[in-house]
């Protein structure tokens, strides 16, 4: 953050909201964290003097110091490991993974010791650490910079896994993974680092990790998404207002777990599901919610539930748009449902 | 002055129990009592718990029989409930040193109720936080950048705390291993590492894991020292761990052990007859004719101070009293029954837990079967 941006941060009164970008608000909230907690440290590939390929920790190592914002060799597994470590050991550490497509050499850290140690010693140990990483596509960066890896993580217990698509989310929801006593991945949509912007509180407040929000009201049917997809989304429910059909959006914001009182309680109203991700469509995240609207709902659904994901090839390169969900594919996907 | 990277395996004591360097003094006969003590318990243990495993009273056991000298000396140079350690799935015996009881040990291979794990795991898996013997994960290799983060914590914390981290031969050929002490290095965090070469992976001998003529020197590529011990020495293993873990503690950065033993038995109850199979019953005798416990006994023996017989005989006889009596309170506890399966996977228990929870209990209580 610059100096101006501090100023500007220093000026604002408790309660004050200012506007800001998803990934200040990322940065915010860590540095709020660090300030908070002196167990709080942050390290990654080049996150020191650099601040972060995407500048999410710009300024913190000037400020907080080497021994608390720190670069890391370049190894995944040892990232994740040495979060581990220190979790265990009673620090709070906050590891960032570059990008979320070389989440492959942390796999097993993340899975043989964060997401089981607590289990496998019955209470004895715990790994309360936060993994960070930029997901998804939309920045023209071929399938080893635009993956959507989530869905293996949503399928090993003992991870959380979350996803904000608002400035205000990422900074609550950041902060409620901090300070929660369970490893969890939180996702950042790349492309929605700087073309999000929102009112976002100057002081201290945490988003639960589990609760869905609703980002538009409707009864015609009900769009959950999360992540980068939000956006179009909500573009699509805008244009399908201008129809004269009200579409209810959901945005789940945290998959592991998932607010399914909230979604329940919208397709009941509405009768009527489109899921709207952007990884591929085979054993997407996105299946489990559409199985459990059934196995609820089932004599409430006036269509079967619907979903939009991306599709399963690697991502591509040159067809980045054409690959994504857009407000059009939504908004076809929303008519396909109403026309059953 | 003891040195890194040395040719052959540091050694004070000789196969036939002669000193061949001075005996530092610390090892009067009476410690020397002691470490033997320790050995043959522990090694009693391994027979006990192989016999429970014939009489199918547990699944699965990784004897360490041959490894004694390594594991007990290992105990010995640490503070134990100081230190942490990040142990790898055949270090019983080090953690019997450490103190840990047989009731906690046989706890965890039985499933039982007073398993501090909560039968989560496999025997062999145990995890005692008093100790900060931290719980083991079968993925081999795994708990080293772990290990390296934790000696980084404490290094950040300002402790006088060191990380002991262990593993077998076999590990350093994971990816985790070379990643872990990569970073332990880069770091100058307060970590020991202490790969305990037991020269097989289950059926895979050394020769055919690396062609690295020796474990310790792969030390030199991450920054620090290696050390080679003969690891069937107690006295070299304790000078020389003794030495390096105070080096660490100090604040020099971390350090390579490298251990060199056998292991006697088996991998596990898997390959019963390894003999049979990938290895010679040759190789096996000659290194029996190495034992760290008999070299222990010899080296009384020239110190003037030999062990009695009825000695040790008592010594295995309450062993094996002990054993049984840890069965009989482990057995006496119960097992756990399907309310813990879903606590510990989160500090909490979400939504989707308690759904599946509440199935398994209607299930169970109609006297369903899964």
């Amino acid at each position: 953050m610059t100096a101006t941006q501090h100023q500007a941060q220093a000026g604002t009164a408790a309660g004050e909201t200012r506007t800001l970008t998803l990934i200040q608000a990322i940065t915010e909230a860590m540095r709020e964290e660090l300030a908070r907690d002196e167990r709080v440290v942050i390290f990654g590939e080049d996150v020191g003097a650099r601040g972060g390929v995407f500048l999410a920790t710009a300024g913190l190592q000037a400020e907080f110091g080497k021994e608390r914002v720190f670069d890391t060799p370049l190894s995944e597994a040892s990232i994740v490991g040495a979060a581990v470590g220190m979790a265990v050991r009673g620090l709070r550490p906050i590891a960032e993974i570059q990008f979320a497509d070389y989440m492959g050499p942390g796999f097993d850290q993340i899975i043989s010791q964060a997401a089981k140690i607590r289990y496998r010693s019955g209470g004895q140990f715990t790994a309360p650490l936060v993994i960070r990483t930029p997901s998804g596509g939309g920045v023209k960066g071929g399938h080893h910079h635009s993956q959507s890896p989530e869905s293996y993580f949503t399928h090993t217990p003992g991870l959380k896994v979350v996803m904000p698509s608002t400035p205000y989310d990422a900074k609550g929801l950041l902060k409620a993974a901090v300070r929660g006593e369970d490893p969890v991945i939180y996702f950042e949509p790349k492309r929605l680092y700087r073309a999000a912007k929102g009112e976002v509180p100057a002081g201290d407040y945490t988003v639960e990790l589990g609760k869905g929000a609703v980002r538009r009201e409707g009864q015609d049917l009900t769009i959950i998404g999360y992540g980068g997809v939000m956006p179009d989304a909500e573009r699509a429910a805008a244009a399908l207002a201008a129809e004269g059909v009200q579409a209810e959006v959901i945005d789940l914001r945290s998959l592991v777990p998932w607010d399914r009182e909230l979604v329940l309680q919208s397709v009941a109203k509405t009768g009527r599901a489109v899921l709207v991700s952007e990884a591929p469509r085979t054993s997407n995240f996105m299946g489990e919610v559409a199985y459990v609207i059934q196995e609820e709902l089932f004599d409430r659904l006036l269509a079967p539930v619907v979903q939009v994901a991306g599709f399963d090839i690697p991502y591509p390169y040159v067809q980045d748009k054409i690959y994504l969900p857009g407000p059009n594919r939504i908004a076809a996907a929303c008519v396909q449902a109403l026309n059953y | 002055m003891i040195q890194p990277f040395t040719s052959d395996p540091l050694r004070w004591v000789s196969e036939d129990g002669q000193p061949i360097r001075e005996l530092p003094a610390r090892f009067t006969p009476e410690l020397l009592r002691e470490l033997h003590r320790q050995m043959v318990r522990a090694r009693e243990f391994d027979k006990k718990l192989v016999t429970l495993l014939r009489q199918g009273r547990t699944t699965f056991y990784a004897q360490a029989s041959g490894m004694e000298a390594t594991q007990v000396g290992l105990a010995h140079s640490l503070r134990v409930g100081h230190d942490w350690v990040w142990p790898y799935y055949r270090d019983h015996t080090l953690g019997l040193a450490m103190g840990i009881s047989m009731l906690d040990i046989v706890s965890q291979c039985l499933g039982t109720n007073s398993d501090l794990c909560r039968g989560r795991q496999m025997p062999h898996h145990f995890g005692v936080l008093d100790k900060r013997f931290v719980s083991i994960s079968s993925s081999i290799a795994s708990q080293v950048p772990p290990a390296a983060g934790t000696a980084m914590a404490q290094k950040y914390l300002g402790t006088d705390e060191i990380t002991v981290c262990t593993f077998g031969d076999g590990a350093t050929s994971e990816g985790d291993w070379h990643a872990g002490l990569n970073m332990a290095g880069a770091a100058g965090a307060p970590c020991l590492f202490v790969c305990e070469n037991n020269q097989w992976a289950i059926s895979t001998h050394l020769r055919e894991q690396t062609a690295s003529e020796t474990i310790h020197i792969k030390a030199k590529a991450y920054g620090m020292p290696g050390y080679y011990v003969d690891g069937n020495d107690i006295v070299a293993v304790m000078e020389v761990l003794g030495h390096v873990a105070e080096r660490v503690r100090a604040g020099e950065g971390p350090a390579l052990v490298e251990c060199l033993t056998y292991r006697i038995g088996s991998h596990s109850n898997a390959d019963a007859d390894a003999e049979k199979h990938y290895r010679t019953r040759e190789e096996v005798a000659e290194w029996e004719a190495r034992d760290p416990i008999t070299r222990v006994e010899r080296l009384l023996e020239h110190l003037g101070a030999p062990l009695d017989p009825q000695e040790l005989w008592d010594l295995v006889a309450a062993t094996h009293r002990e054993v049984d009596e840890a069965v009989l309170a482990a057995e006496a506890s119960g097992q756990p029954g399907w309310d813990i399966m879903f606590e510990d996977v989160y500090a909490d228990k979400p939504i989707h837990l308690r759904v599946q929870e509440d199935f398994l209990r209607a299930e169970q209580a109609a006297g369903g079967r899964a």
